[in-house]
C-alpha cells in the first residue's frame, strides 16, 4: 500500500511487539529496523553480507538484514539480540560472551551471538572446528575470535556419553 | 538504503513472475547478490520481480532424481534427504558456501546460477550434476542443460524476459562424488573448484566419469576424462587425465584475488584431488 | 575479629563493566544516536586517481527529490580554513600540503571527496551524488613511490617540484666504519604491501549547529574528541568552547579514527552551512581507502661470524599516497625510530623518504609503522642465521639487549625501560615444544611436505610524545566521590572498545576500597572530561590510568583524614580503605562505612574540624618521567614511555601445488609489565595476532593500472575469519615499567608485528628446502606459488 511521498506501510513483529511503520520502499530490512523502528542492535558494517553485524532472526531463521528488502518481509516476525534476554535475564550465551571477554568494541555482537545460538540449537555439543565454521560468516576485528570460540564452547551441552560396547 | 527507486512485485506464481518481467526489470531470488549491487548503485532496475511468493522452493525426489525449485536455499539443500541421496555433490558444495548459516538460509542455488559469476561454486557443480534448468518465458517453457546455461561471465543464457523456475537433477545415487574448492581463506570467493562424479560397476570398472572445473574460466569447463571409462581407476590414471587440464582452459579467469596464471597453475591439482575423492567415494559406494 | 581484605581488583580478570549493555544490543554507537530531522550526506568522489576538476554541474542533482544542497570543494573552502596538520611535514624540513575538507582544483586519488550532497534521506543523497556532473581533465598518474621519485614523474603538488613529502635520517650514518670487521655483509630488499585498519564500524558523524547559541555539537567516531575539537574549531573559525565533541561507543578503530581526517570536517561544515542536523555514515568502500604499511625497505647488514649484528643501514621508501593532515606519515618516522630496537646493535641508520603518490593517504594504523621495523629485523636475523649457520633462535639470543643493561639507549635515541627478551624467547620455545616441532619438520620434509617454523621478536615503543604533533605522552583524569560514596572518573583517554574504562575503574576501586559497581568511568565528552589526547599509541592505562590512580590517591587521603577525625585517632594512625569501608589498620574493628565517611566530608567538615580541604575530587595529570625532548648531541630524543615486547612462533604448512598456507600453531610470550586485567591483555594480544596474520597472508589494497581501487569490500579485502586462525597460545612475563605508579606498559598494539613477521619467516622456512624465498608481502598463495615456480618447482 503506497502512502505519503511514495512510502509504504510495513508491518513487522519486532522483538515480540507488533509494529507498523511507514517506510521508504528502498529500505533494506536493516534500514527499516534501525531508522524506522528504533531497533539498533543490528549494525551496518558492510552492506554486502560479509561481516554479519546486521544479523537478525526472520521467522526464526538467522539472516543478514542488509541482504533483505524490508517490503519483502512485510508480516514477518523479526528478532534482534535485544530480545535474546528474556525478562532481563541474559541467556547463557550472552553471559558467556560477557564473562570471557568475547567482544571488545561489540559491533559484531548481533552476528556472533546469533550465529552461535543457531549453532548450539542445531549442534548442542559442537567441536571447536564446528564453532569456528559457524562463526565464519561473521567478522570480528578486535578479538582474534579465540574468546568467542571459548564462550560458545562453554555453552555447549556435555557430550552425550556413548553406550558401552556400541 | 538502495539509492534508486524501483517497483517491487512478488507475484504468487511463476506465470505472474513472467508477466511482470515482461515489463522489464530484474529478478530477485535470495537477494544476496542483487541487493548489494543495488545498494552500491551498480544496478538500478526499474522493477524487482521477487520470486519468493511464487512457489519455487520445492525440493523433492522424482522417479529419476531431484526436482529443485529456483528458490531453494543452500540450507534447504543441506537439510534435504533427497539431496543427500541423489545429489551428494550439491550437498558438499552447499556445506562449503562462504557466509555462514545466515547466508545459507537466504542465498539460493537458482540465484547463484543466474548471477553466473565465474567465482561461484554453483555453475560448475550444476554442470557436473548434469542438471537441467527449467526456464519460463513469454514464449513458453523450455529446458536448458546446465552445460549450456552459462553464456559467459555474469551472463546466463536466458533471454532477459525469461525466469528460471528450477532444475531437474538426475540421480547420482550409487555414484561417487568429489568436490574440491580452493580459496584464499574464509573471506575469499572460490579461486578454483573441481566437481567430479564417478560411477563404478560391480567389478570396479569405471562406467561414468565427469569432471568440471569452476573459477578458472569465465564459464564452467568440462574436462574430458573418458579415458577412465572401462578401467579400474588408479592414481596414475587420475593424474594422467588431470595433468594437462590447464590446456583445456580457453582463457583462464583472473581477478583481484588471483591472476589467471595462478588459476591455470592450480587447475590440475584441484582437478586431481576432486577426481581422486570421487573415485574413492565411488569405491566406498560399491563396497 | 579481623575483617577479611577483599582481593585486589587490579590484576584480576574483571569482566567489562557495561558488558550487559553490549550483549543485549543496547550500546549506542555514533550511527545509533537519534537525531530527528537529520539530513544525510553523500559524497561525490573522484573516479580518477589524478584529474583536474574543470567544472562541477550540480543542477541535475539539485533538482532531484529530497535534495537540500550540493556543496562543491570551492564552496566549502569559502566557509572554512585548511585543515591543521597533526604533524606538519612542512615544519620539519619537508613539504606542507594544503588539505581542505573537499578537494579544490584537483583530485589526487580515486575516491577523494570533491563535493557533498545533503538530502532528507541517505538514498536520495546517494542518488543525487551520482547525478552531480563533474567535468574532469585527466592527469598522468603515479602509483609507485620509487617511480614518483624519478625525474619527470607526474607531480601531485607542482609547487613542490618533486613528490617528496619529507625525508629524514635516524641514527648515526656510520655503517662502513661499523662494518669494517664484519665477517658477513648482506644486502637485501623487503617490500611491504598496502593494508588498512578496517574496523567493523565505518566512520560516522552527526553534527548539529545551533545558530542562536553559536554552538556546534558533533557526535563522532573519534579516538581523540578533545583534539578533534581543537582542530574543528580552527577549521570552522570557531572558538573551542563553541564546539562540543561527543564520542559514543566506538566500533573499533585501530588508528583509523584518529583526529584530523578530512571526513571529520565535512559533516560539521555542512551542518553549519545548512543550519540543521546532518549525518553521514561512511560507506565500507571508503573506509577501505585509508592506507598504511606500503614500503620498500633496502638494507645492508653487517654481522660477526657468530651471528652478532654489527651494523644495519636501511633506506625506507614509504608509499604514502596523497598528503594528508593526519599524522599518518609519522609511521615512517616511528618505523625508523623502532628499527633494530631491542637488539644490541652498535650501529643502526635509517634514511626514510615519505613519497606522495596518487592513492588515498596513509592513515595512522596499528601498530603505527613499528610493524615494518619488526618485519625487517626479523627477516634480517633469519637471513644472518642462515649465513652463519646458527639457529635463528640462538642468533636472536646473542643479539638481545641483556636484562641487566636497562635503561638501554638505542641508536635512534629511544631508551628501553626494562625487559627480559631471552626469557620470553625461552618461554615461547618451551610452549612450542621446539625440539618436537623440529623433529616433526624433519619428518615432514623427508616426505616432501613444506612445514615451516618462524620466530619473531616484537618490541613496541608505546605512549608516544612525538614532537610537533598535537598529542602528548601525558593525560589527565578526575576522580570524584559523591556524598553517598559513588565514584565518577572523568578521563581524557578514550576507549576504541578495548575495555580500558573497566581497567581504569579497577584501579580506582582498589585505591578507594570500593566495589566496581560504585565506579563509573566517563570518557569521550569534551564538556565533561578534562582535556586529554584520547586513545593513541597504547596509552590509555599508562596515562589516563596512572592519572586516575594519582587522583584516587588524593581522594583516598581525604577519606582517610576524615575517618581519623571521625574515629578520633592520631594523624599517624593508618587507615585502610577496603570493602567499601575505612578501618584502622591497627584495630580493624574500628570501621566506618565509606559512604558515611564520604557523607561526613560533605556535611560534617566544620564539626569534625577537618584539617584537609573538604573535597572528594581530584584532577591529576600523569606525565611520564622518561620522555626527553631536548635533543642530545646527535639530535636524538626519547619520545616513548614504555616498551612492551613479545616473542612469537608460527608453525604452518605450505601446499606446494597451490601455495595455500595452513596455520598450525601460533605461540606468543608477551610482556606488558604489570597487568591490570589479564583478560583484556589477552584480548589485545590475540586480536593483534589475528590482524598481523591477516596482513601477512591476505589483506591487501589493490589498484587497477589507473589507480582505481579494486578492493572495495570484504569480498576482496580479505580479513581473517575464525576458520583461518589457530588458537593463539599465550604465555606471559612481567617486567614492570620502572619509575611509574603502576608498572604497566602499553598493550594496544601488541601481537600484530610479531605475528606478521613470524608468519613471513615461517613461510620462508617452509620454502627453504626448495631454495625459494619471498621477500615481499603478502605471502599469499599466488605469490608463494610464483616463488616456487621461480625456482623450478
Amino acid at each position: 500500500m503506497t502512502g505519503e511521498e511514495g512510502r509504504v506501510e510495513l508491518r513487522l513483529t519486532v522483538d515480540g511487539a507488533e509494529r507498523t511503520a511507514s517506510i521508504d520502499p528502498r529500505s533494506l530490512l536493516l534500514d527499516a529496523l534501525r531508522d524506522e523502528l528504533g531497533a539498533i542492535a543490528p549494525k551496518a558494517g558492510c552492506r554486502t553480507g560479509d561481516c554479519g553485524a546486521c544479523t537478525v532472526r526472520v521467522d526464526g531463521a538467522i539472516a543478514k538484514s542488509c541482504l533483505r528488502l524490508a517490503v519483502a518481509d512485510d508480516g514477518c516476525e523479526v528478532r534482534t539480540t535485544a530480545s535474546m534476554a528474556v525478562g532481563g535475564e541474559l541467556t547463557p550465551l550472552q553471559q558467556a560472551f560477557w564473562d570471557t571477554n568475547a567482544f571488545q568494541c561489540g559491533f559484531c555482537l548481533s552476528g556472533m551471538l546469533f550465529a552461535a545460538e543457531d549453532l548450539l540449537e542445531r549442534t548442542p555439543s559442537p567441536s571447536e572446528t564446528e564453532v569456528r565454521e559457524a562463526i565464519s560468516g561473521n567478522l570480528c576485528r578486535c578479538t582474534g575470535y579465540d574468546a568467542i570460540v571459548a564462550a560458545v564452547l562453554s555453552c555447549a551441552a556435555p557430550p552425550v556419553r556413548s553406550s558401552r560396547g556400541a | 538504503m538502495i539509492p534508486a527507486r524501483f517497483r517491487h512485485v512478488a507475484p504468487a506464481d511463476l506465470g505472474g513472475c513472467v508477466a511482470a518481467l515482461a515489463e522489464g526489470g530484474r529478478v530477485l531470488a535470495g537477494g544476496t547478490w542483487v541487493l548489494p549491487e543495488m545498494s552500491r548503485g551498480e544496478s538500478a532496475p526499474a522493477q524487482l520481480v521477487d520470486l519468493r511468493r511464487a512457489g519455487l522452493a520445492e525440493l523433492t525426489a522424482t522417479a529419476d532424481g531431484l526436482q529443485m525449485g529456483a528458490m531453494c536455499t543452500y540450507a534447504d539443500l543441506l537439510g534435504s534427504g533427497p539431496v543427500a541421496e541423489h545429489a551428494p555433490l550439491l550437498r558438499t558444495m552447499a556445506g562449503g558456501i562462504t557466509g555462514g548459516w545466515a547466508l545459507r538460509n537466504q542465498a539460493t542455488v537458482g540465484g547463484a546460477a543466474m548471477a553466473a559469476r565465474p567465482q561461484s561454486d554453483v555453475p560448475a557443480a550444476l554442470v557436473a550434476c548434469a542438471a537441467v534448468a527449467r526456464v519460463a518465458g513469454p514464449r513458453g517453457a523450455r529446458d536448458i542443460p546446465a552445460a549450456e546455461l552459462f553464456a559467459g561471465a555474469m551472463r546466463p543464457s536466458l533471454a532477459p524476459d525469461e525466469v528460471l523456475a528450477g532444475f531437474r537433477v538426475p540421480s547420482a545415487a550409487g555414484a561417487g562424488s568429489g568436490y574440491v574448492k580452493l580459496k584464499r581463506g574464509g573471506s575469499s570467493w572460490p579461486i578454483a573448484t573441481a566437481a567430479a562424479v564417478v560411477r563404478l560397476d560391480a567389478v570396479g570398472l569405471c562406467t561414468e566419469a565427469t569432471l568440471v572445473l569452476g573459477g578458472v574460466a569465465a564459464v564452467p569447463v568440462r574436462i574430458d576424462v573418458s579415458a577412465l571409462l572401462g578401467r579400474v581407476v588408479v592414481d596414475d590414471d587420475v593424474r594422467a587425465v588431470t595433468a594437462a587440464v590447464a590446456d583445456a582452459l580457453p582463457e583462464p579467469w583472473g581477478d583481484v584475488l588471483a591472476p589467471a596464471s595462478y588459476r591455470a597453475a592450480v587447475a590440475a591439482p584441484v582437478a586431481r584431488r576432486a577426481l581422486s575423492a570421487a573415485v574413492a567415494d565411488a569405491e566406498e559406494e560399491r563396497a | 575479629m579481623t575483617t577479611a581484605v577483599p582481593p585486589r581488583l587490579t590484576g584480576s580478570p574483571v569482566r567489562r563493566q557495561d558488558g550487559d549493555v553490549f550483549v543485549t544490543g543496547r550500546a549506542v554507537y555514533t550511527a545509533d544516536v537519534r537525531a530527528d530531522g537529520a539530513a544525510h550526506v553523500a559524497l561525490v568522489r573522484s573516479p580518477h586517481a589524478h584529474a583536474r576538476i574543470v567544472a562541477i554541474d550540480a543542477a541535475a542533482a539539485r533538482a532531484l527529490p529530497g535534495v537540500l544542497a550540493v556543496v562543491t570543494g570551492d564552496e566549502a573552502a569559502e566557509h572554512c580554513e585548511e585543515i591543521p596538520h597533526g604533524l606538519d611535514a612542512g615544519h620539519l624540513g619537508g613539504h606542507h600540503a594544503v588539505v581542505r575538507p573537499l578537494a579544490v582544483g584537483t583530485a589526487l586519488y580515486a575516491g577523494e571527496p570533491v563535493a557533498a550532497v545533503v538530502a532528507t534521506n541517505a538514498a536520495d543523497a546517494a542518488l543525487a551524488a551520482a547525478a552531480v556532473e563533474v567535468t574532469w581533465e585527466r592527469l598522468p598518474v603515479v602509483l609507485d613511490a620509487e617511480q614518483a621519485l624519478l625525474p619527470g614523474a607526474p607531480l601531485l603538488y607542482p609547487d613542490w617540484g618533486d613528490n617528496l613529502i619529507i625525508e629524514r635520517d635516524v641514527g648515526p650514518d656510520d655503517f662502513t666504519a661499523a662494518a669494517a670487521d664484519a665477517a658477513h655483509v648482506l644486502e637485501g630488499e623487503l617490500r611491504t604491501h598496502r593494508g588498512t585498519a578496517a574496523p567493523m564500524e565505518t566512520r560516522s558523524y552527526l553534527a548539529d549547529w545551533d545558530p542562536a547559541a553559536g554552538k556546534m555539537t558533533v557526535h563522532a567516531t573519534t579516538q581523540n574528541p578533545h583534539v578533534l575539537r581543537t582542530v574543528l574549531a580552527a577549521t570552522l573559525r570557531l572558538d573551542e568552547e563553541a564546539v562540543h565533541v561527543i564520542a559514543p561507543a566506538l566500533g573499533g578503530s585501530f588508528g583509523l579514527k584518529m583526529y584530523g581526517n578530512r571526513e571529520d570536517f565535512i559533516v560539521p561544515l555542512l551542518a553549519r552551512m545548512l543550519g540543521r542536523p546532518v549525518r553521514w555514515v561512511e560507506e565500507r568502500s571508503a573506509t577501505l581507502l585509508a592506507g598504511t604499511r606500503e614500503q620498500v625497505l633496502r638494507y645492508r647488514v653487517a654481522a660477526a661470524a657468530d651471528g652478532r649484528l654489527l651494523a644495519l643501514d636501511v633506506h625506507a621508501i614509504a608509499d604514502h599516497g596523497a598528503a594528508a593532515p593526519t599524522h599518518g606519515w609519522g609511521m615512517a618516522h616511528v618505523g625508523a625510530l623502532a628499527t633494530g630496537l631491542g637488539y644490541a646493535l652498535p650501529s643502526c641508520h635509517v634514511r626514510y623518504q615519505v613519497v606522495a603518490t596518487n592513492k588515498a593517504p596513509w592513515v595512522g594504523t596499528k601498530p603505527f609503522g613499528k610493524d615494518g621495523a619488526t618485519l625487517l629485523l626479523e627477516r634480517v636475523v633469519d637471513r644472518v642465521a642462515q649465513v652463519v649457520g646458527v639457529h635463528p633462535a640462538e642468533v636472536r639470543r646473542r643479539n638481545f639487549v641483556p636484562p641487566d643493561s636497562f635503561p638501554w639507549l638505542h641508536t635512534s635515541g629511544l631508551e628501553l625501560d626494562s625487559g627480559d627478551y631471552a626469557t620470553a624467547l625461552d618461554l615461547t620455545l618451551k610452549r612450542l615444544d621446539h625440539p618436537a616441532v623440529l623433529a616433526e619438520q624433519r619428518t615432514a620434509r623427508a616426505a616432501g611436505r613444506l612445514l615451516g617454523i618462524g620466530l619473531a621478536f616484537e618490541l613496541m615503543p608505546e605512549s608516544a610524545d612525538i614532537p610537533g604533533a598535537l598529542v602528548s605522552a601525558f593525560d589527565t583524569s578526575t576522580v570524584r566521590m559523591s556524598p553517598t560514596g559513588r565514584v565518577t572518573v572523568l578521563t581524557g583517554v578514550t576507549s576504541p572498545g578495548t575495555g580500558n574504562e573497566t581497567a581504569i575503574a579497577q584501579l580506582v576501586a582498589d585505591e578507594l576500597g570500593v566495589p566496581m559497581s560504585s565506579v563509573q568511568v566517563v570518557q569521550g565528552d569534551t564538556e565533561r572530561c578534562p582535556y586529554g589526547f584520547g586513545n593513541i599509541s597504547s596509552r590509555s592505562i599508562i596515562t589516563g590510568g596512572n592519572a586516575a590512580v594519582l587522583a584516587a590517591r588524593d581522594v583516598a587521603a581525604t577519606l582517610r583524614a576524615t575517618a581519623r577525625a571521625m574515629l578520633q585517632v592520631e594523624p599517624t594512625e593508618e587507615v585502610v580503605l577496603a570493602g567499601n569501608a575505612a578501618a584502622l589498620a591497627a584495630d580493624p574493628s574500628r570501621v566506618l562505612p565509606l559512604a558515611v565517611v564520604a557523607g561526613a566530608v560533605h556535611t560534617l567538615s566544620y564539626r569534625l574540624a577537618l584539617d584537609v580541604e573538604p573535597r572528594l575530587e581530584s584532577t591529576r595529570t600523569y606525565r611520564p618521567g622518561n620522555v626527553r625532548q631536548v635533543p642530545d648531541a646527535l639530535g636524538r630524543m626519547q619520545t616513548y614511555t614504555t616498551y612492551p615486547y613479545a616473542v612469537h612462533a608460527s608453525v604452518l604448512e605450505v601446499d606446494p601445488e597451490t601455495g595455500s598456507v595452513t596455520l598450525l600453531r601460533h605461540v606468543v610470550t608477551h610482556d606488558c609489565g604489570t597487568v591490570v586485567n589479564p583478560m583484556f591483555v589477552d584480548g589485545q594480544v590475540t586480536g593483534g595476532v589475528a590482524m598481523g596474520i591477516g596482513a601477512a597472508l591476505g589483506e591487501e589494497l589493490v589498484f587497477d593500472p589507473d589507480g582505481v581501487p579494486l578492493t572495495t569490500g570484504f569480498k576482496t579485502y580479505l580479513l581473517p575469519r575464525a576458520i583461518d586462525l589457530p588458537t593463539v597460545e599465550l604465555e606471559h612475563l612481567c617486567t614492570p615499567a620502572p619509575g611509574t605508579p603502576l608498572g604497566a606498559k602499553g598493550v594496544g598494539e601488541s601481537g600484530f608485528s610479531g605475528a606478521l613477521a613470524a608468519v613471513v619467516n615461517a613461510v620462508n622456512d617452509a620454502l627453504a628446502p626448495h631454495g625459494a624465498a619471498l621477500e615481499s608481502t603478502p605471502v599469499s598463495p599466488p605469490r608463494i606459488l610464483a616463488a616456487l615456480q621461480a625456482v623450478g618447482r
